[in-house]
């Protein structure tokens, strides 16, 4: 085992999450809301999940960070290593750890993630307790500089008011500050901007980017809102009814979208309709999935499907091109094969796994 | 142009498939006319007609309505006790002689409440029906929210316990003379002017007896052999179900008729403090302002009075008036608890009632010149209503509650007409002896039907608005009751 | 507003309340039908003495006169004087005489019931849906329909037949004391005569703080499930909290919040209540007294003890705001707390 600075240094990812599979087991049904998901995020880089309501992405985002509940439940097959640690043995305790000083996760609302009763200089202090055992006057100081690094004036006065106290802006900027509180590697944001409106939107999106920059911070960032992802993303990766259909440079993804599913998103951009009398948009509802994957899950409502999508499910195929990053789970790839073959390749990577491991994206 | 099934109105609708409504309501007919003398008598006796037309110009129109409202309530009723009655003597050696189809009293009398109250279920069944007749021939809508909330209590079984006392409750009072072994003249108001017949054992043969008497020798004092307890006889073959009173008389029949008069006081209390509530309500929720101020202190200022206190001030300083003398005291008791319950309800109400008031289609009724009258009829008062009933079934619990409480004390209603905290205080002496029912059955019963009316309400709740998990407005309304 | 200012305006609404109650009382009292110098003389006064007692009442003066006559003694604390129950005798003393019992009754039921009530409804909602939440919630739903009256009668003659029923004497258990009696409240610094005036009260507290008890632990549990269940409680843990810190400090101070108006809400039944109970269980409190003043015609003393009443709830309601004011900071805004 090699030590997690090492491991950096050899470019080694500092999320890599492994067949992630998260299930729900209700009394009526089994929900598999997280789907053997793979991707990795590496230092410094923001990786986009994007996808419709109900694709999976908050799930995945809680399964990282060890909150599912029963009845949910992280299946054993799944692997989250966090530089180089195995998240998903950890005991309650041990996560704790991680929890807030190494991964921290921003949520959508602010106004109901901050406790209404406390101030929130309390909040903050409270992560800075937890983790880095300051306390008093050390505390209050590492948390003015805080909220002046999320860019709120008057910090010191701030910190001895209320959340309701706060616009909507600011209470979001006071969140990722109690966030970076203790300096954590990876920052996962579950819809940050979705309750706020567009301008400061921008502005928050702006404050991210120099946080990254300025501590060489990890950032999942998810969303459903592409215009979004464009600004903010590194690489992008399209989630859909619990699986990553395609992954890829933010770029190449927006310019050459491979998937069907990623082109009906990008076509249904309202800035993006090719004109004519109504508003584009793939038809049809995002399904619940309650048995493991035997088929396309996308194929109702797919505008290219043939009939053997209703019977081989579509696994990862790498695309060519420049980058050498891009993949999708398509029968339409690899293009350059006929049908038959492409079905087999699919079929065999289903039995047998990728067909070579660095490929994957 | 072909008229399409929007556009024709309820009645057009109804005449063109007229099968479904007719058989509904040849069934409502029916039903209700097996029983209409009953009906008739629950409304005569009931309310104060006599104060009410002595009150009233034109004497003698109300005094010839009143006479067809008697004659209406002798009608004879299908499950009257005459059809079912559990007269009976017991002859040792020969069983039970000159009893309904050979049924000791006991079975009989059972049958007959058991037919009661089958009759009650069908009937509100087939009313219910009527509704979904409605709804799927006549009505115009495929689907309205009335339809989710009925969905709702479908499956809530805490509601539908609550419902199915509470209904219990409700038949209890209007079939009150013919649920009873005996009747409350007969037996409570004028004991000793009717009379039994009863198998005499030192002379052998059968004899009668003033029902006063009979009672003397009935009475249940706590020791084993002056006592007559739950579902036994006493020495002259009467049936009791609950027992007696330490006077002798029926313990059931004086609760079945008790039940009446809460119902009554309860009913009337709610009406009154309903209305006045939701009137308030929307008022200060459209027009706000001074308005809402004075409500909120006028609201606040009665609250500040300790309920009970005032109850109690009133019902003795004004027991002497001609308002006491109504049912003995108990549309007194309806009228003080309407003045000092009324601003909790608004309270209640005042909530959504506001909130209403902030939505945009208020703003838009307006801006279009619409009523405020309309508006708050037509816009506002559909969503208070829910919430009003909902805290209306919690405080009916809470006056019933509170009634027995001033009976107890012996200011509430007074006798003759029976009332559940009377027998409460009656029995108090005893409880710990064999006479144990006479404080114990009351009291049962009314935490019954007060959790059965909180249930009830919970049920409402639940339909009209899944998603909240409780106010803390219901506790506060039983606590207010029940502290009583 | 701050909170402060808005804990101000609620100080300064209490006054009309104030003195709307007292104005009703005096309407009720004089304009009732019922003639207080009549009823002081009773059926077989003569003529002088009535007289001389509408002189004393000074009812045959003009009435609004009479009103602020009687607002004014009020407010400056004359309660006025007994005239029937003990002729002669100052309200204000009367009072002082019957009150010590009350209070101490009033304490108890506030306390067993919150600690009763607010526990079990904690315990019940972090553990909901099971077993013991279900039996715990029925069980707070029963206990709250329950009959004040009623469960003090029961209650009375159970503890008297303990002997017999459960095997152990209430009586003479720990302290001897009577069921059914006023507690003797001489001399608290013992600890034999301390235990002996808990105990003696201890089945009264109960019965009183009964209905309160059941609502607490109701509305306790709701507002922890929908504490635990809320966005803020996860964002926590997402900080990394532990467990126990949580529950304590996360759950519970915003689960106290709808219990605020509960707990107060409670104490203002007690005046109420407190009749019933204190009647039952022979202890000579205050709200006995107004019983007994009440039918007995003593209407002065009537009246000065509803104001001794109303002061009290408007007391308790300003408490209630205070205590709002400290613990939700959000009261005053956007209609939020109150």
């Amino acid at each position: 085992m090699m030590s997690t600075d090492e491991a950096v240094e050899r470019g080694e990812p500092v999320l890599s999450v492994e067949n992630l599979q998260t299930v729900f087991y209700t009394d009526k049904e089994t929900i598999r809301a997280v789907d053997g998901v793979n991707f990795d995020i590496r230092r410094g880089e923001t990786v986009g999940i994007v996808g419709e309501s109900g694709s999976g992405k908050s799930v995945t985002a809680r399964s990282i960070m060890g909150l599912i509940k029963s009845p949910g439940r992280v299946l054993e097959e799944s692997s989250i290593r966090f530089e180089g640690e195995e998240l998903t043995t950890k005991t309650e305790r041990q996560y704790r750890n991680v929890r807030g000083s190494r991964i921290a996760m921003v949520f959508q609302d602010p106004l109901t993630s901050l406790n209404p009763v406390y101030t929130v200089g309390n909040q903050i202090k409270e992560a800075l307790r937890l983790h880095q055992n300051k306390r008093g006057q050390e505390a209050t100081e590492t948390a003015v500089d805080l909220l002046e690094a999320v860019g709120i004036p008057d910090a010191a006065r701030r910190l001895k008011e209320y959340p309701h106290q706060f616009s909507g802006g600011m209470r979001q900027r006071a969140v990722i500050a109690m966030a970076l509180a203790c300096d954590p590697e990876l920052l996962i944001c579950d819809e940050p901007t979705t309750a706020l409106d567009v301008t400061i939107q921008a502005q928050i999106l702006e404050l991210l980017q120099e946080l990254q920059d300025e501590r060489d911070l990890s950032i999942m960032f998810i969303t459903h809102d592409m215009g979004v992802i464009a600004e903010i993303s590194d690489r992008v990766n399209v989630m859909y009814a619990g699986e990553i259909v395609e992954s890829a440079p933010v770029v190449e993804l927006f310019e050459q979208p491979k998937h069907p599913y990623t082109q009906g998103l990008l076509k249904s951009i309202p800035g993006n309709q090719s004109g004519g009398d109504r508003l584009e948009t793939i038809e049809g509802d995002v399904p619940t999935p309650n048995e493991p994957p035997t088929f396309c899950r996308f194929e109702p409502r797919c505008p290219e499907a043939f009939d053997r999508c209703r019977t081989t499910h579509p696994e990862r195929i790498p695309i060519e091109t420049s980058t050498d990053e891009h993949s999708a789970a398509c029968l339409l790839y690899p293009e350059d094969e006929r049908r038959d073959e492409r079905v087999r390749i699919h079929r065999e990577q289903s039995e047998n796994g990728p067909a070579s491991g660095g490929e994957q994206t | 142009m072909a008229v399409t099934r929007e556009d024709r109105t309820l009645g057009e609708r109804v005449r063109a498939n007229p099968r479904p409504a007719l058989f509904w309501l040849a069934g409502v007919v029916v039903l209700f006319a097996l029983e209409f003398g009953a009906f008739m008598n629950a409304i005569m006796s009931t309310l104060p007609w006599a104060a009410v037309g002595g009150a009233l110009p034109g004497t003698s129109i109300w005094a010839g309505l009143a006479g067809v409202g008697d004659t209406l309530a002798s009608l004879p009723t299908l499950l009257s006790r005459d059809l079912v009655p559990n007269q009976g003597y017991y002859v040792p050696g020969e069983g039970w002689e000159q009893t309904f189809l050979g049924l000791e009293p006991a079975v009989a009398w059972g049958l007959r409440v058991t037919l009661i109250y089958v009759y009650a279920f069908v009937f509100f069944g087939w009313l219910a029906n009527g509704y979904f007749v409605f709804r799927r021939h006549y009505r115009y809508a495929a689907w309205t929210p009335y339809d989710d909330m009925l969905d709702h209590l479908r499956d809530h079984r805490w509601g539908q316990f609550g419902f199915v006392i509470v209904f219990g409750f409700v038949v209890m009072a209007v079939f009150a003379p013919a649920l009873g072994p005996t009747t409350v003249a007969q037996n409570i108001a004028d004991p000793y002017s009717h009379e039994i017949q009863y198998y005499d054992q030192e002379a052998q043969e059968v004899s009668t007896a003033l029902v006063g008497d009979a009672n003397r020798a009935a009475t249940s004092k706590g020791s084993a052999d002056r006592n007559v307890g739950p579902l036994s006889y006493d020495s002259y073959d009467r049936y009791h179900p609950f027992g007696t009173l330490p006077s002798g008389k029926d313990l059931f029949t004086f609760m079945m008729a008790g039940a009446r008069v809460s119902l009554f006081i309860g009913l009337l209390y709610i009406s009154l403090a309903s209305g006045v509530a939701i009137l308030l309500a929307l008022l200060t929720a459209y027009y706000k302002g001074l308005l809402d101020l004075v409500v909120v202190v006028t609201g606040d200022s009665v609250q500040a009075l300790p309920q009970l206190l005032v109850l109690i001030l009133l019902s003795f300083v004004l027991s002497d008036t001609w308002l006491a003398d109504i049912y003995n005291g108990g549309l007194l008791l309806a009228l003080i608890f309407a003045v000092t319950g009324w601003p909790y309800l608004w309270r209640a109400v005042r909530g959504p009632a506001l909130q209403i008031s902030e939505e945009e289609w208020i703003d838009a009724a307006k801006s279009f010149g619409q009523t405020p009258w309309t508006t708050m009829q037509k816009h506002m008062l559909p969503y208070v209503v829910g919430y009003l009933l909902i805290y209306a079934s919690l405080s009916l619990g809470g006056a019933i509650i509170g009634v027995a409480g001033l009976s107890f004390l012996g200011l509430g209603v007074n006798p003759p007409t029976p009332e559940w905290g009377r027998a409460v205080s009656a029995g108090q002496p005893y409880v710990a002896t064999a006479s144990w029912h006479i404080s114990l059955l009351p009291g049962i019963m009314v935490v019954l039907i007060v959790t059965a009316f909180n249930a009830l309400g919970d049920g409402i709740r639940d339909a009209i608005d899944p998603q909240s998990e409780g106010g803390s407005g219901s506790e506060v309304a039983t606590a207010g009751g029940s502290g009583a | 507003m701050t909170r402060w200012r808005y804990f101000g305006r609620r100080l300064v609404l209490s006054i009309p309340i104030l003195i709307f109650g007292t104005t009703a009382t005096f309407w009720i009292l004089r304009m009732g039908p019922i003639d207080p110098a009549a009823a002081i003389i009773g059926p077989d006064g003569d003529q002088q003495a009535y007289q001389r007692i509408r002189d004393q009442l000074g009812l045959d003066e003009p009435l609004w006169q009479q009103y602020i006559d009687f607002m004014t003694g009020l407010f400056t604390g004359n309660l006025g004087q007994s005239w029937v129950l003990n002729p002669g005798t100052d309200a204000g003393v009367m009072i002082a005489q019957y009150a010590p019992r009350t209070i101490w009754l009033g304490f108890w039921s506030v306390l067993i019931a919150l600690f009763i009530g607010i526990p079990l409804g904690f315990y019940a909602g972090l553990n909901s849906n099971s077993w013991s939440d279900y039996v715990a919630s029925f069980g707070g739903i029963v206990w709250r329909a329950m009959p004040n009256f009623w469960l003090a009668v029961i209650l009375v003659s159970l503890l008297s037949q303990s002997q017999q029923l459960f095997g152990f004497n209430w009586q003479g258990w720990l302290v001897q004391t009577d069921i059914v009696t006023p507690p003797s409240l001489s001399n608290l610094q013992n600890p034999t005569n301390l235990l002996a005036a808990i105990k003696a009260t201890l089945p009264a507290a109960v019965v009183l703080g009964s209905s309160s008890m059941g609502n607490e632990m109701r509305i306790g549990r709701t507002a922890v499930l929908e504490t635990i269940n809320s966005n803020y409680v996860e964002a926590a843990k997402a900080k990394g909290v532990p467990g126990r810190t949580l529950v304590w400090k996360h759950v519970f101070r915003n689960a106290l919040v709808p219990l605020v108006p509960i707990i107060t809400g409670e104490a203002f039944l007690l005046i109420g209540g407190s009749v019933l109970v204190e009647t039952v269980f022979a202890i000579n409190g205050l709200g006995y007294l107004f019983f007994q003043a009440t039918i007995n015609g003593d209407l002065p003393l009537v009246g000065s003890l509803m104001f001794i009443f109303i002061l009290l709830v408007v007391g308790l309601n300003i408490v209630q705001d205070l205590l709002y004011t400290l613990i939700d900071p959000r009261v005053g805004y956007e209609g939020g707390g109150a």
